[in-house]
């Protein structure tokens, strides 16, 4: 068999990591630096590092409470989309009548966006009495039709006997979920967390739709409150967005190793 | 034991520790360094210290600096603030005779950081 050499993939890569990563290194250098960013020729390296555009955003607004708030609302939806994710992929993974109808179910939701859904989302945290609260603003993502297809993958690949042999051991379906399949879904775990957290952390619409009062607001909300009423922010602009993008990164890179297997775990099982 | 150890000495709890215990020496410091304290010098153009020269503090007010105290120089030229808020400040110094300074602009890593300034206000020749 002929062998073909792995440079050429390799140099492909890193190029495309390149041109991903400038944006990034952009920001960065911009926030440290707060440079004219249509400046021409564009300086590579920043001159006059320093960190006083941080310390700007810090107490331009209410940062440390909207923090909070993002860091509450991004954890409940995170243990949302874990239990209730894992409980429906769980049944998923099971033969019961209408299995067909609800996976296609399932898969033409996804096809709706949450712009169309946000009025009856809504409507509902409303009657349930939860608008402007932390439980209220992570509940319409508390479980994730992509995640439960995570989790099923991860379930399907468990054998079979090894339920059976729970099950005769006397186990109730609750501990097989939590004692035997949970231990070794671990990826799958890694994936919904991340996940989660990633798209609970970046969430604009919907903080602003059911958020009424400014002590609730998330970081995303005060990303934009902040350009509404500061001029000249370009350090302190890309400052901010560092200071928002720092969690997700550092939860990316904590986890990348789980997440990559599982999100691979989905695409060839799933 | 090593159950406790594999627990513990993992990156998800050790990464985030770190940045929480980095977090409560940051506080710490804080806390003990936010008197409001701006010290420095006003010097003349021949670079010896004017004694008597009003120091003028400004404090940025959201989208502008504006005046919030002003203080008297001793016999060697210095100049002491005891209750800056802010952590951004301009500070301007004028002795008539003399001449006056330009605002510097001061920047601080928190709000009401006691700080000493590198550089003294240097007094220039109005005329």
């Amino acid at each position: 068999m002929q062998r073909y050499p792995r440079w050429p993939i390799h140099m492909a890569l890193m190029l495309a990591g390149f041109v991903m990563l400038v944006p990034f290194y952009w920001v960065l250098k911009t926030s440290v630096s707060g440079e004219n960013i249509y400046a021409y020729p564009p300086s590579i390296v920043p001159a006059g590092v320093n960190p006083f555009y941080y310390v700007d955003v810090w107490y331009a607004i209410p940062f440390a409470r909207y923090f909070l708030n993002s860091v509450a609302v991004s954890l409940i939806a995170v243990a949302g989309n874990v239990v209730f994710n894992a409980m429906a992929g769980y049944a998923l993974s099971h033969g019961f009548r209408g299995k067909n109808v609800v996976l296609l179910l399932f898969l033409s939701c996804m096809m709706v966006p949450f712009q169309a859904t946000i009025i009856p989302a809504y409507l509902i945290t409303g009657q349930l009495g939860l608008l402007d609260s932390w439980l209220g603003l992570a509940l319409p993502q508390c479980s994730t039709i992509v995640c439960i297809f995570v989790f099923k993958a991860s379930f399907d690949a468990v054998p079979r006997s090894l339920i059976d042999a729970a099950r005769i051991d006397g186990l109730s379906e609750w501990r097989i979920i939590w004692h035997i399949m949970m231990p070794l879904a671990k990826s799958a775990i890694a994936t919904n967390v991340i996940l989660a957290f990633i798209w609970s952390w970046n969430n604009f619409l919907w903080p602003l739709i059911m958020t009424r009062s400014a002590d609730m607001q998330t970081l995303p909300l005060g990303l934009a409150r902040f350009l509404s009423y500061q001029e000249d922010t370009t350090g302190a602009l890309y400052a901010f967005c560092i200071m928002v993008l720092a969690p997700s990164l550092l939860l990316f890179l904590l986890a990348q190793k789980e997440f990559i297997r599982g999100l691979a775990s989905g695409a060839t099982k799933g | 034991m090593s159950r406790w150890r594999r627990i513990l000495f993992n990156r998800f709890v050790l990464v985030p520790g770190a940045i929480a215990l980095a977090v409560a020496f940051w506080n710490i410091y804080v806390a003990t360094h936010n008197h409001g304290l701006v010290i420095g010098r006003v010097i003349d153009p021949a670079g010896r210290p004017v004694a008597d020269a009003t120091v003028a503090l400004w404090v940025f007010n959201f989208t502008t600096y504006e005046e919030k105290e002003r203080v008297r120089t001793d016999a060697d030229g210095v100049f002491r603030f005891t209750n800056n808020p802010s952590h951004k400040i301009q500070l301007s110094a004028e002795k008539p005779g003399v001449g006056r300074s330009p605002r510097i602009p001061v920047f601080l890593y928190f709000r009401a950081q006691d700080t000493t300034l590198d550089s003294p206000l240097r007094l220039a020749d109005a005329g």
